[in-house]
């Protein structure tokens, strides 16, 4: 298959999962930013306002596991409910062509909710040429290992209904556990210990580094950087090797 | 000449059985390029398995199979550059439309937009789409969605086509459309595996037939052939009163509703005919058909499997 044609088979998978599904139940974004939304405003009326940029930071991290939850939901649907998958594994379009334009599509559902959270972003006085480069950084690796979990996982679900259970879950793991929504600080020692094997801690900690929240040193960014890098690896090489893209 | 598809020795044993019951079993068939072929065989007989490793969705226990003489296995790139594949219970995606559902498929295989244009026109048209090609999928009857489906694949540029029990749910006049748009398409020398339980459907457009039977290949030719290779080829239908005893002398007697049915040789079948006019009974005589053969071959086997199944000689007997 030439690039060409695998990039117009991409933009297909964003067209046909992301653009027509918004176009024929609009809702479908509503629901993407809910989550997020209702953390920030709990956040903000339990803190009096105190924790609301830790609120912001979050719910953008939030929103980016969000796309692979919801992502992992409809990988299971199509492969088991509609025999898609099959459909297109017989053909020419390549696993990680399909996994990429699927993650791209649900990338689609989260824009409004992004968008509210970088004009808050922006608004609350945040946005600097680092905190830009590394928001922009962190949330592209949170989406990218969500994404290799979701498709990993996907393979294995007999039904649709295990993806609802296993999505509060991984909530839970990468979003709640982890100092997502409030400073490392607040834990305690053993959670903090806990919160360190979740990549997500390490994706908080340098956004709420660039922007201030929590300082952070040069090394101790570069560690994170190295953590989350290499989480997002691992998860890759896991998907390459355990997710079925043919049954056994 | 390159076979279409042709599996060596193939098995497949699904690692969720528990009785390691095998789904196919030393299969190998060879499927000649730019025809449709036949798959038939009971629910269970290992039709699916079959499609499902050919089109590269399932990986076999042991043995090969080649696609146009790539390994499903190790060149399955180059397999899944020249299929396209109709799952059994595969449903087009509901928040599309008719033309959507045709039209997205074509570009997700790659195809230039004006071509996927032209090519889901010309589907939609042979397939009596058009209509409905701005109706959103989740409105449309089963056999509608089945008759997408098969419009998507049909339209693609996919030298080979599985089409597994491509025309379950549509009414006689759909599934007539169905045979057309697949007579049209392989007369473009393309080739079409065709899974199905109608025998009729089966007989009508295939080329060559396999009959499949708990995952052995159980009889393969041309339908002429299938008919010949049974042990009684040509059936007798007697009407009105005949002593059964008698009959029975002839070949395999079935009781029917005003009289019998009578599977035998051809000598015996002239000479049974003979007999039957002489004593004033009606009849009709002619060769067996793809479904006598079926239910012979079938039949036959699950005689044979019964003792290993359950272990009781008494049930050979009954």
């Amino acid at each position: 298959m030439t690039e060409r044609r695998r990039f117009r088979s991409l933009f297909t998978l964003v067209q046909l999962n992301g653009l027509i599904p918004i176009r024929t139940q609009p809702l479908y974004l509503v629901n993407l930013i809910a989550s997020p939304l209702s953390f920030l405003f709990f956040i903000w009326i339990v803190s009096k306002g105190a924790l609301l940029a830790y609120g912001i930071t979050g719910g953008m991290v939030l929103t980016m596991l969000s796309v692979g939850t919801g992502l992992q939901s409809d990988l299971t649907h199509y492969r088991q409910d509609l025999k898609f998958q099959d459909v297109v594994v017989a053909s020419p379009v390549e696993a990680p062509v399909y996994v990429a334009g699927m993650a791209l599509s649900e990338l689609v559902y989260s824009l409004p909710g992004l968008s509210v959270f970088v004009i808050l972003f922006v608004v609350d006085g945040f946005a600097t040429p680092t905190s830009v480069v590394v928001l922009a950084g962190a949330m592209l690796l949170v989406w990218s290992f969500a994404t290799a979990l979701a498709f990993t996982l996907a393979t294995y679900f007999q039904d649709v209904r295990e993806t609802w259970m296993f999505s509060p879950i991984i909530s839970l793991v990468l979003t709640v556990l982890p100092p997502v929504y409030y400073p490392i600080s607040s834990l305690p020692s053993w959670a903090r210990l806990v919160a360190h094997f979740s990549p997500t801690t390490y994706a908080a900690g340098l956004v709420q580094g660039a922007v201030g929240l929590a300082p952070i040193s040069i090394s101790g960014a570069v560690l994170d950087w190295g953590v989350l890098v290499g989480f997002t690896a691992v998860l890759f090489v896991i998907a390459a090797v355990k997710a079925r893209w043919r049954d056994l | 000449m390159t076979s279409a598809i042709r599996a060596d020795h193939l098995s497949k044993v699904y690692p969720t059985s528990s009785s390691g019951a095998r789904a196919l079993d030393e299969l190998s068939i060879d499927i000649p390029p730019g025809r449709v072929y036949g798959l038939i065989g009971r629910n269970g007989a290992g039709k699916t398995t079959f499609v499902r490793i050919a089109a590269t969705q399932l990986a076999p226990t042991s043995g090969r199979v080649e696609v146009l003489g790539h390994d499903v296995m190790t060149e399955e790139r180059d397999v899944r550059l020249r299929i396209a594949c109709v799952p059994q219970e595969s449903r087009p995606l509901y928040f599309l439309n008719t033309e959507e559902v045709v039209y997205l498929y074509l570009k997700l295989r790659g195809l230039d937009p004006p071509e996927a244009r032209r090519r889901t026109r010309d589907a939609l048209d042979e397939l009596s789409l058009t209509e409905y090609r701005r109706r959103s999928v989740a409105r449309l009857s089963g056999g509608l969605r089945r008759r997408v489906l098969c419009a998507m694949v049909l339209a693609s540029d996919a030298e080979v086509l599985f089409l597994d029990e491509p025309t379950t749910g549509l009414d006689p006049i759909a599934r007539r459309q169905v045979w057309e748009a697949i007579r049209r398409t392989s007369r473009e020398h393309r080739t079409i595996l065709l899974t199905t339980h109608y025998l009729d459907e089966a007989e009508s457009l295939s080329t060559r037939l396999a009959l499949i039977e708990r995952g052995r290949l159980m009889l393969e030719g041309t339908p002429e052939d299938l008919r010949g290779r049974v042990r009684y080829p040509y059936r007798v239908t007697v009407l009105g009163s005949y002593p059964r005893d008698e009959l029975d002398s002839y070949g395999r007697v079935s009781p029917i509703e005003g009289g019998y049915l009578v599977f035998a040789r051809e000598r015996e079948a002239r000479e049974l005919a003979r007999r039957a006019l002489e004593r004033g009974n009606r009849l009709s005589m002619g060769p067996v058909s793809l479904e006598d053969v079926f239910l012979e071959v079938v039949g036959r086997s699950i005689e044979e499997e019964a003792p290993k199944d359950d272990g009781e000689e008494e049930a050979v007997e009954a």
